[in-house]
């Protein structure tokens, strides 16, 4: 099956308003995914600084840029009504587009939301027909509920993922920047849509959510349903001393990695002896049989870095090609944005924005509709006016709202 | 089979797929209602015996990736192969609401398994297709798998390294169970679009677009041509105050300390070193970072003097943020786990725990897991279910369409 090749259809969530009150990523980049496909989002933000993850691209740890990449990727058809939560007449705002939403996104701590009165309970008066999604670090209760949770802390660091993901004796793995945020954001996404189906089916609203650590533990749960009856959990190998010299990772000439994936040694060790030019290997009684390769890993291994190192990845490539050999390599994401496959896999899409013109499609697919073509993210209260007027206010409330700080 | 409350309650799913990223995501479907049919060739899902055939896979007594894999779900044994079986499976397709498949796209055309195959036999049904590289492109119909599609060919891997070190590692099945939620949402909203229009349709993820996806923001920094600077190893960091130390007894602390001019002078006192406050190496951020592979030598030494349970509890009292880096083991005894709904009860005596999908809503449980199926061990109940007469059935027997 392909996908559409046109919207011949309403995109599925056209008509549906989102409120986005929250920040960074995970909760925002959930809003991002309903707007792709028909939602109308509105990003509530406080006045003068907005979200803080427009800053996120001065941070250290990402990829140096004066264009505000992750602002495209995380506010992309949103638009922008600055509303200062703690002033009354914002909040008078605040309760009508509730009174008009579908669907509230939050992640503010719990004790932040007790203090600006965002609590479930504290909106189910003003619209029962809401679907209250909630994002937190750590769960709704519990000793570390108040927590701030962050993808690195509560995704990866506190369910294990990165103690697992390191080779013996090594220091933990690393991830991403806002890998398991966006990991959590097609969580939230599914948990919307359930409201919204139970909705339909009962006319009522509901609250709905996931937190980080939960999602992380999700990922990581083929090791963690180990754990939990007490499996031995087994260290990974560097490739200097892997279990098995045949299924594992050689560098190139080139600086690249190639993976060797050769499982079925019994029937490939010949020939794998003959393309890489060492019949001396064939006739060597320690790597006679797969017993004798296993237990001289060490020194096959060795062998192979060698051997690996004397070609680049692309001449490896040619000579392993349709060998029957399984290897793989390590792709780069400067080959990955440029890769054929991926156009076909719908990753990538044009937008509208000139400054950052090619950006990432959420993973979903759909056989009746395309995700929106997107442009530019809002500046910080762009829509104040054009929102407030749908929402209802006269030119004279707009006027009293402003003078009142209610919009910074 | 299914549970009445749940928003899933009443629909029919049949899962056509194998490993992990497709049943996890019938996983889900099963926990809120739906009523799940494994529907498994004569040899069975190969998920079964992964964590045997898996060098990397935790070894237990109890087939644990299985339990946790196949939940709640009815196994019914079909060889598509055979004609019989294939039309068997149509009398199913015709009262089901979604089917979810991964064969790679040759076994589909060959098997009858396409969308358009199935649209004829009922108009209303859902499609779910999950694929490494996508449905149509030059590597469309090579297998993928977590580790080579979602966190290879992703870039990754590559990414998740230290600098001069081998590329990352990941955990087993790890992009797979992100995966499931993504083809999750897709089958919620072909369900939106089925109740508004009548009409049901395809829906898809691959476990590349999720790979690239979960790392959106250096996918969208590549696309504007900025690259991810090299991570310098936990002995040459950036800052040293957003760092990894080692303990005394071999755990991780991971300092990360983002409001540096508030938290300096706590730091210092929790790692009982308040004469660094006065050290004029140390006195400003610039000079901090400057020095920054200095300063994580003495963090490093301070650390390694005291067990991880005692710096834990001396970060806390100083308010200074960290990450904790939990091993395995320690998740199901986490309290928080519980709170946050990952640990859950079963109804499983050999495995009494195991994680629930990480999706929670006011209005209604997960249901609580029952044993994974046996290989076709409700075959007759199913396809009885579907009118299929006793004489019928012994006749998919004796041909081995059914097992």
């Amino acid at each position: 099956m392909n996908e559409a090749p046109d919207n011949e259809e309403p995109l599925p969530l056209a008509g549906l308003r989102v409120l986005d009150i929250s920040s960074f990523i995970a909760a925002p980049a959930a809003a991002v995914a309903l707007a792709d496909f028909g939602a109308d989002v509105i990003k509530i933000e406080p006045p003068v600084d907005g979200d803080p993850h427009r800053n996120s691209y001065r941070n250290v740890g990402y990829p140096q840029s004066d264009k505000n990449f992750p602002w495209q990727l995380d506010g992309r058809h949103k638009r922008s009504i600055a509303l200062d939560l703690k002033n009354e007449d914002a909040r008078k705002i605040l309760d009508r587009l509730l009174q008009k939403a579908d669907v509230l996104i939050v992640n503010f701590p719990p004790p932040a939301r007790e203090r600006l009165r965002l609590r479930w309970e504290d909106i189910e008066p003003i619209n029962p027909r809401l679907v209250y999604c909630s994002l937190t670090g750590y769960g709704e209760s519990g000793p570390d509920r108040d927590r701030p949770g962050f993808d690195i802390t509560a995704y990866f660091g506190r369910s294990g993922i990165l103690d697992s993901a390191r080779y013996e004796d090594g220091p933990p793995g690393l991830s991403l920047p806002a890998q398991g945020d966006r990991a959590t954001a097609m969580t939230l996404v599914a948990a919307i849509l359930l409201g919204l189906r139970r909705r339909d089916q009962t006319g009522k609203g509901g609250w709905v959510g996931t937190s980080l650590y939960a999602n992380g533990v999700w990922a990581h749960g083929t090791s963690a349903a180990g754990a939990v009856i007490g499996a031995k959990l087994l260290p990974r190998h560097p490739p200097d001393r892997p279990r098995n010299a045949l299924t594992n990772l050689y560098r190139t000439r080139d600086d690249r990695w190639l993976q060797l994936l050769m499982v079925r040694d019994d029937r490939l060790w010949e020939k794998f002896c003959a393309v890489v030019e060492r019949p001396d290997l064939l006739a060597d009684a320690r790597y006679a049989g797969r017993p004798e390769r296993r237990t001289h890993a060490l020194e096959l291994a060795a062998e192979l870095v060698s051997i690996f190192a004397a070609r680049t990845y692309a001449e490896w490539e040619k000579a392993l090609a349709g060998t029957g050999i399984p290897f793989g390599v390590i792709g780069r994401l400067v080959d990955v944005i440029d890769d054929e496959q991926a156009e076909h896999a719908g990753i990538f899409a044009d937008t509208t924005n000139p400054e950052i013109p090619r950006t990432v499609n959420n993973p979903i697919r759909l056989g009746f509709a395309r995700p929106r073509p997107a442009g530019p993210p809002p500046a910080i209260g762009q829509h104040n006016d054009e929102i407030l007027h749908e929402t209802g206010f006269s030119e004279t409330e707009i006027a009293a709202f402003k003078k009142a700080g209610a919009l910074g | 089979m299914t549970e009445t409350g749940l928003p899933l309650a009443g629909l029919r799913v049949l899962d056509i797929s194998s490993f992990i990223a497709a049943p996890a995501a019938a996983v889900v479907l099963g926990d809120w209602g739906a009523d799940v049919i494994k529907i498994e060739g004569p040899d069975g899902d190969a998920n079964r015996k992964i964590m045997i055939d898996s060098a990397n896979y935790p070894k237990a007594e109890v087939n644990y990736p299985w339990h946790m894999d196949s939940r709640n779900k009815r196994s019914l044994t079909l060889d598509l192969k055979q004609p019989a079986a294939r039309a068997a499976l149509d009398r199913l397709l015709a009262v089901s609401d979604i089917v979810i498949c991964n064969f790679p796209p040759p076994v589909r055309d060959k098997l009858k398994l396409t969308y358009e195959d199935m649209k004829k036999v009922n108009p209303k049904l859902i499609y779910a297709s999950l694929t490494g590289y996508g449905e149509t492109g030059p590597d469309r119909d090579r297998p993928g798998f977590d580790v080579t599609a979602y966190f290879a060919r992703s870039g990754l891997l590559d990414a998740q390294r230290y600098e001069g070190g081998p590329p990352g590692v990941p955990v087993p099945a790890q992009g797979d169970r992100a995966t499931a939620m993504t083809l999750v949402s897709s089958i919620l909203l072909a369900l939106v679009h089925r109740m508004k229009t009548g009409e049901g349709s395809w829906v898809g993820t691959s476990l590349l677009g999720n790979g690239l996806w979960s790392c959106g923001v250096i996918a969208q920094a590549a696309l504007v041509g900025a690259f991810l600077p090299p991570r310098p190893p936990p002995e040459r960091p950036r800052t040293a105050l957003g760092n990894i130390y080692r303990t005394q007894d071999d755990r991780w602390i991971q300092l990360t300390i983002v409001r540096e001019d508030k938290l300096w002078a706590p730091l210092c006192r929790a790692l009982g070193r308040p004469e660094l406050l006065d050290d004029p190496r140390f006195a400003e951020i610039g000079e901090r970072r400057q020095r920054s592979v200095e300063l994580a030598a003495i963090f490093s030494e301070i650390f390694a003097t005291q067990p991880y349970e005692y710096w834990r509890k001396a970060l806390a009292a100083h308010e200074i943020t960290f990450g904790v880096i939990s091993r395995p083991q320690d998740v199901p005894d986490d309290e928080q786990a519980v709170h946050a709904g990952a640990v859950v009860e079963t109804a499983i005596p050999e495995m009494p725990r195991t994680l629930a999908n990480p999706i929670r809503v006011s209005f209604a449980e997960q249901r609580t897991a029952r044993p994974a199926p046996a290989l076709g061990q409700h075959t007759n109940e199913i396809l009885s279910e579907v009118g299929l007469t006793t004489d019928e059935i012994a006749g998919l027997r004796s041909t081995g369409a059914v097992k």
